[in-house]
């Protein structure tokens, strides 16, 4: 059945209806794709087995080396955020004194997370895609299956784990750098004082939760889709590059419909 | 034979100069693409159809995915405005609260993410291919100059997207924000739309908003050209290639955005 839908989604024909069926079957058959990959990655998690040593060199390679990256783009947003609220704030109300409790509990709630993930989808996501894609052209990835060694637990596990491990781990770190900045900010700019910002009247225990929930939905989600498109890799360099392409474009599109998901439930189950 | 111990003590700031340097060198060499890149605009030396081709490819193609975000994103918006409006009951203010935070940060920000995945990889992986089959060589072997042929109409047609993209991904993103106000908090769209033309907002918010799309795409075009043009190594040297386009202009978006607001205001 997945070659007709192959077959039928090559097809060339068939006005506006042809063009909207073909678009539909493409999506069919990339979402069970993806399906497969995730499906597969749970049950060789599931399965245990595991080299530390794999794992660790991941988390480096996906935590640790996204850290400067990170810090750098999470302070400047914490300043634009703070400038561009208090900004606009004082057109309406002159009273400044919610703005810190405000910003934090819209950081911890959804921008620390996400702001990462997105920058995650980029760096992690195209390395992946990158690593893996020019394993495929190089036919490193037949010679596992040769070996008997399943790429997906070879090579997809430990991104996967380590991506879990290290999406929660970098939005902590980066919510701390975005509130410093974002304080030193209203301090400097509009005069609010530090004690006055770090108000977290508004931060609650569902705030966190929330943040907990997104941070491991992007951590799976961005190794998964974009291990996918680096596995179907075909043709030389141009066929790396165009999976690198799908892998930042189709993990990104991912961690913004993630949000609007997991926002939408959090706001109709916590109110 | 063992490293001296002042290496290994020192080998932090050895490595942070090092780091340093290579991005000196980086914003260098992006540098003198541009300063090429301005030349032949200055001459309006630019192969036309090789434009008109990148438009299609860069702009159309990217629609799809232009308008998925934007929707989104202003559904995403109304849900993070949604206890800030319960909490007040200002209904009336949200249309304001979504229409700026999607006009001056949002919309530019997330929509140059997307085309940066899409456009500026893509055409990092496209040029970088060239080089390392040696076609760029093969031009210039030609006589033909692969700045004016390759790289300008990329250039301009990479700025031309950004900025077309962000109009309509502005007024989509809205869009989604009022049909989103509906769905989960009951705040009618007429409401919204009234928040919106409430006088709080103008010209200025759009403008500011579209000002920085057009640098966002300079940021670009000048990373995922310079970084197409500099691959060495076969397949994975096109995969690190891209790889770095993507982080650089990320991160140099984020940047820039930083200094565009603070001089904007």
């Amino acid at each position: 059945m997945g070659m007709d839908i192959e077959r039928a989604a090559d097809d060339e024909s068939g006005g506006v209806a042809g063009i909207v069926g073909r678009r539909a079957l493409q999506l069919v058959s990339a979402g069970r794709e993806q399906y497969s990959v995730l499906v597969r990655t749970m049950y060789y998690v599931a399965r245990g087995k595991m080299e530390g040593g794999v794992l660790a060199r991941q988390m480096y390679e996906i935590g640790n080396r996204s850290l400067f990256l990170l810090t750098v783009v999470m302070g400047f947003i914490g300043t634009i955020l703070v400038l561009q609220a208090g900004l606009q704030t004082r057109r309406v109300v002159p009273d400044l004194s919610m703005l810190g409790a405000s910003y934090l509990e819209l950081l911890v709630r959804d921008l620390s997370a996400s702001i990462v993930a997105l920058m995650l989808a980029t760096r992690v996501g195209a390395g992946i895609a990158a690593e893996i894609g020019s394993m495929v052209v190089t036919e490193q990835v037949d010679a596992l299956r040769m070996c008997a060694a399943d790429p997906i637990d070879y090579l997809v596990k430990p991104r996967f784990l380590a991506s879990i491990v290290m999406t929660t781990v970098l939005t902590i770190w980066s919510g701390g750098v975005s509130i410093v900045t974002g304080m030193i900010t209203a301090d400097v700019v509009f005069q609010v004082a530090p004690k006055t910002f770090w108000n977290l009247s508004l931060v609650h225990a569902s705030d966190l939760f929330i943040c907990l929930v997104k941070c491991l939905a992007y951590g799976a989600a961005i190794p998964v889709v974009s291990a996918t498109s680096g596995l179907s890799t075909f043709g030389g360099s141009e066929g790396v590059g165009w999976a690198t392409t799908k892998a930042v474009v189709n993990s990104s599109l991912a961690v913004i419909i993630l949000n609007f998901l997991i926002s939408s439930a959090g706001l109709i189950a916590f109110s | 034979m063992s490293t001296p111990l002042v290496a290994v003590a020192f080998s932090p700031f050895a490595r942070a100069r090092d780091s340093f340097m290579a991005l000196a060198a980086t914003i260098g060499e992006m540098g003198i693409v541009a300063l090429r890149i301005m030349s032949r605009l200055w001459r309006l030396d630019l192969d036309g159809r090789e434009l008109m081709r990148n438009m299609y490819k860069m702009g159309v193609k990217s629609l799809s995915i232009v308008v998925v975000t934007a929707l989104f994103t202003g559904a995403i918006m109304v849900v993070q405005a949604a206890p800030i409006v319960k909490r007040y009951g200002a209904q009336q203010l949200l249309g304001w609260g979504a229409g700026f935070g999607t006009l001056r940060e949002i919309g530019p920000l997330l929509t140059a993410l997307m085309i940066s995945g899409r456009v500026g990889a893509n055409n990092a992986a496209e040029l970088g291919t060239m080089t390392v089959t040696e076609q760029i060589d093969a031009l210039r072997a030609l006589a033909i100059d692969p700045v004016a042929f390759l790289v300008v109409p990329r250039f301009i047609a990479m700025v031309t997207t950004l900025f077309l993209s962000t109009l309509y991904a502005d007024a989509l993103a809205l869009l989604g924000a009022a049909y989103a106000g509906q769905a989960l908090i009951g705040v009618e769209p007429m409401t919204f739309y009234n928040g919106l033309v409430s006088g709080l907002l103008g010209v200025g918010d759009v403008m500011n908003g579209l000002v920085k799309s057009v640098i966002f795409g300079i940021v670009i075009g000048l990373s995922s050209c310079h970084f197409g043009l500099s691959v060495t190594g076969g397949a994975p040297g096109v995969g690190r290639a891209v790889n770095a386009t993507v982080v650089a202009s990320a991160a140099g978006i984020f940047i820039v955005d930083y200094f565009v607001s603070f001089i904007l205001g």
